[in-house]
C-alpha cells in the first residue's frame, strides 16, 4: 500500500508538518490529543482522496507555539493552512480533540467544508454520558483505556519506561492543557452547532471508555441531519480498531 | 570557624497533620487525592495549639524569623492559608520576623495577597517578610488554575503586587490575565516601600533569573544541596546584570538539623521522624509533582532522568543530597558554617520540627539550637538575648 509523503510549511510562524498521499478531493484529518498511535488507519482513504494528515502545533513533528492556547486559535490555524495550500473546500474528519476542533471549525466555516465526519468527538458536556477527564488518569493507564483490544495499540508503545516517549507524551498533554485545562468542553458549542449545514456523520466505538458512544444522539440532535454509526468491539480508537469504520467514513465522503 | 555578625536564623514549621491511619502506605500519595476523611479536626485542634506554642517559643528563644508556608490538600502541612497562622502569631510574639513564605500568587487574586500581606505588616508593626512561590505541582491539581500558563500568570501577579505596593493608588492595570480598573490596595505595608521579598522555588533557572531581574532574594525549598548551591550561584552572577547588588541576605538556605548531647543520641532520637518526613510526608507521585505544562518538556526530561527525591532514601543519600545534620552543638554548628559560607548566605531556614517529632523533642532541639549552636555561628547575639526567658514559656 502507498506510503505518506512528509511536507513542511510555516503557518503563522509555526512549523507545521503534514503527511499526505493519494489523489482526488482533499480529506483533511484532525488528530486527537496524542499522536503516538500514528496514521496507518488512514491509508485506505488514499485510494479515493488526497489525504492530508497535519500534526497540530504542539504535537508530533510540528513545532510549538504557546501562543496557541484555545480551540479557536487552532480553528484559525487551520483556516490559514487551507488558505496556504489553496484548498477552497475539504472533506473534514476530526477525531476526539480534533473532533471538537472540526466541529468548531464547521460552525464558523461551513462553506469551506464539503462533508464532515466527527469520530468520538470531545467538546460537548453531556451530563448523562460524560467524557472521561483524561487529566485524571495516570499516563501509564491511558493506552489500555483507549482501545477494546490492547493488541491494537501495543505495537505503538515502548517495551518499558522510555524517556523520549514519556517526554513526547508530556509535550502533547501540555498542549492539550493549554487548550482545555480549564474545561474539556465548550459551553457555547451547543448554541452554534445548528450552523453546521453540511452532511455530517458521527462515528463511535461501542466500547469507548473515553467518549461514550451514548453522546452520539446529542450531537445528532444539535447538527441538522447528522447521522450516527457505532461499531461494536471498538474503543475510543475506533478507526485503528475497525477497518469497517474507516470504510464507512470513505463511503460517506464519496 | 568564621562568626559573621549578620547571620540570621529562622524557625521553619510545616505544621503537618501526623495522625495517619495505619494503612496509610497503601496510598501512593499523601497529596492531592489523600482522602480528607482521614483528618480529625479534634486532633487537628490539638496540633495547631501545640505548633503555635512552638513558634511562640522560637520567638522567645531569639530566633530571627518564624517561617510558615502554604500547601493544599495534604497531610504534609495544615497551612492552606499561612497568613492566618502569621496573624495568630502577631499578638503572641514580640520580635521575630513573620516570614510568610508564602501564598502562591496564582492561587489568589494578586491584589488580595497585597491586601492580606499589607494587613499583616501593619498589624505586626513591620515584622513581615514574604517569599513568593509558583506553588508545587501538587497545588495545581487541587486548584482551577492552568499549570500550562502558570509561569506567565505568576510573572504578571508579581508585577501587580509590586505595583500595588510601590506606587500610590488608585491606578489602572491591564494585563493578559488580570484587569484592574482601580488598583488601590488598603492598607499598604508598614515597611516602605514593602517588606523584604524573596522568590521561592525548586531551582528552576527561569525563577532564579526572575529573582535576579527583580532584585529579590531566593530561597529553595526542599531541593538537593547541589541544586540549592547552583541556584544561589546563579543569583549571585545574574543579579548585577540587572543592576541589583547581590547581598548575603538574599540567599536563603534551608537546613534540617537536630541537636542532642551526643551524635548517637541525636540519631537515635531523630532518625525515625526524619524518615517519616521524607517517606510519608513528602510521598507523592511523579504525575502530581509535574502536572501538564508545569515545566517545559526540556526541564521535564531532566527531572525524569534524575533520581526521585520523593521516594525511598537511605540515610547516606539523605545526608549527601540535603542539608541534613544531627549531633552535638559543635557538629551542627560546623556543618551550618560550612554550608552558609559556601552558599554566601546569611539567612538560614532551620527545620527544627519535622514529621512526627513530638513536642518535647522540638522544644529540646530549638532550645539547644538557640543556646548552643547560634552563639557559635554568630558573633553578635540578638540584643534581647540576655532578657529572654531561658526555659520553655
Amino acid at each position: 500500500m502507498t506510503s505518506f509523503a512528509r511536507e513542511e510549511v510555516t503557518i503563522g510562524g509555526v512549523k507545521t508538518v503534514y503527511l499526505t498521499a493519494g489523489s482526488g478531493e482533499p480529506l483533511l484529518f484532525l488528530h486527537g490529543g496524542g499522536t503516538f498511535h500514528g496514521f496507518e488507519f488512514a491509508k485506505p482513504w488514499t485510494k479515493n482522496f488526497k489525504v492530508l494528515l497535519p500534526y497540530h502545533p504542539g504535537f508530533g513533528q510540528s513545532g510549538d507555539d504557546p501562543g496557541l492556547s484555545s480551540i479557536q486559535d487552532y480553528v484559525m490555524h487551520y483556516i490559514e493552512l487551507l488558505d496556504h495550500l489553496g484548498l477552497d473546500k475539504v472533506n473534514l474528519v476530526g477525531f476526539s480533540l480534533g473532533g471538537w476542533l472540526a466541529a468548531s471549525f464547521a460552525t464558523q466555516h461551513a462553506r469551506r467544508i464539503k462533508k464532515l465526519v466527527l469520530v468520538a468527538p470531545a467538546g460537548l458536556r453531556i451530563k448523562e454520558a460524560p467524557t472521561v477527564d483524561l487529566f485524571r488518569i495516570p499516563g501509564e493507564k491511558i493506552p489500555e483505556m483507549l482501545v477494546y483490544d490492547f493488541e491494537v495499540i501495543k505495537p505503538h508503545l515502548p517495551a518499558g519506561f522510555d524517556v523520549d516517549f514519556t517526554v513526547e507524551r508530556f509535550r502533547e498533554i501540555t498542549t492539550v492543557a493549554r487548550i482545555a485545562w480549564e474545561r474539556l468542553h465548550d459551553p457555547k458549542l451547543p448554541r452554534w452547532l445548528h450552523r453546521v449545514k453540511v452532511p455530517t456523520l458521527l462515528v463511535y466505538g461501542e466500547e469507548d471508555r473515553i467518549v461514550p458512544a451514548a453522546q452520539g444522539p446529542h450531537w445528532a440532535r444539535l447538527i441538522p441531519g447528522a447521522t450516527v454509526k457505532t461499531f461494536p468491539k471498538a474503543g475510543h480508537l475506533v478507526l485503528d480498531e475497525r477497518p469497517e469504520a474507516v470504510e464507512a467514513v470513505q463511503r460517506f465522503l464519496q | 570557624m568564621p562568626r559573621p555578625d549578620d547571620l540570621q536564623f529562622n524557625m521553619f514549621h510545616f505544621m503537618p497533620y501526623i495522625h495517619l491511619p495505619e494503612d496509610h502506605k497503601k496510598y501512593e500519595s499523601v497529596w492531592v487525592d489523600f482522602p480528607n476523611s482521614i483528618y480529625d479536626p479534634v486532633k487537628g485542634n490539638k496540633l495547631y495549639t501545640r505548633y503555635l506554642r512552638e513558634m511562640v517559643l522560637a520567638d522567645k528563644l531569639g530566633f530571627d524569623g518564624l517561617v510558615v508556608n502554604e500547601h493544599h490538600s495534604t497531610s504534609y502541612s495544615m497551612m492552606p492559608a499561612p497568613s492566618l497562622i502569621a496573624a495568630a502569631l502577631i499578638p503572641q510574639t514580640t520580635r521575630a520576623k513573620l516570614c510568610v513564605f508564602g501564598t502562591p500568587l496564582n492561587l489568589e487574586y494578586p491584589h488580595r495577597v497585597a491586601e492580606e500581606y499589607g494587613m499583616l505588616d501593619v498589624m505586626s508593626g513591620g515584622r513581615l517578610e514574604v517569599a513568593l512561590p509558583l506553588g508545587t505541582g501538587m497545588e495545581y491539581w487541587v486548584n482551577p488554575i492552568n499549570p500550562a500558563t502558570a509561569r506567565a500568570r505568576f510573572r504578571e501577579s508579581i508585577d501587580i503586587l509590586l505595583k500595588a505596593w510601590r506606587e500610590d493608588g488608585p491606578m489602572a492595570y491591564e494585563g493578559e490575565f488580570y484587569t484592574y480598573r482601580y488598583l488601590n490596595v488598603w492598607p499598604k505595608p508598614y515597611q516602605k516601600p514593602h517588606p523584604k521579598m524573596y522568590l521561592v522555588g525548586t531551582g528552576s533557572p527561569e525563577t532564579i533569573q526572575l529573582a535576579a531581574e527583580l532584585g529579590m532574594g531566593y530561597s529553595s525549598v526542599f531541593v538537593p544541596i547541589s541544586r540549592q548551591m547552583q541556584a544561589l550561584a546563579d543569583l549571585r552572577e545574574q543579579s548585577p546584570k540587572y543592576g541589583h547588588a547581590f547581598t548575603r541576605d538574599k540567599a536563603i538556605i534551608g537546613v534540617m538539623c537536630y541537636v542532642a548531647e551526643t551524635k548517637e543520641k541525636a540519631e537515635q532520637e531523630w532518625m525515625e521522624h526524619l524518615f517519616f518526613f521524607f517517606k510519608d510526608a513528602l510521598r507523592t507521585t511523579p504525575r502530581y509533582l509535574v502536572p501538564p505544562g508545569y515545566v517545559t518538556p526540556a526541564e521535564f526530561r531532566k527531572r525524569i532522568s534524575g533520581p526521585n527525591l520523593h521516594g525511598d532514601l537511605s540515610w547516606d543519600a539523605l545526608t549527601q543530597q540535603f542539608f541534613v545534620v544531627c549531633g552535638t552543638p559543635d557538629m551542627v554548628a560546623e556543618s551550618i558554617s560550612t554550608w552558609a559560607n559556601e552558599a554566601q548566605s546569611s539567612r538560614i531556614n532551620c527545620f527544627l520540627h519535622l514529621g512526627t517529632m513530638p513536642h518535647w523533642m522540638t522544644v529540646k532541639n530549638m532550645t539547644l539550637f538557640a543556646e548552643e549552636v547560634i552563639p557559635q555561628l554568630r558573633s553578635k547575639a540578638p540584643e534581647l538575648q540576655d532578657t529572654l526567658p531561658k526555659a520553655a514559656e
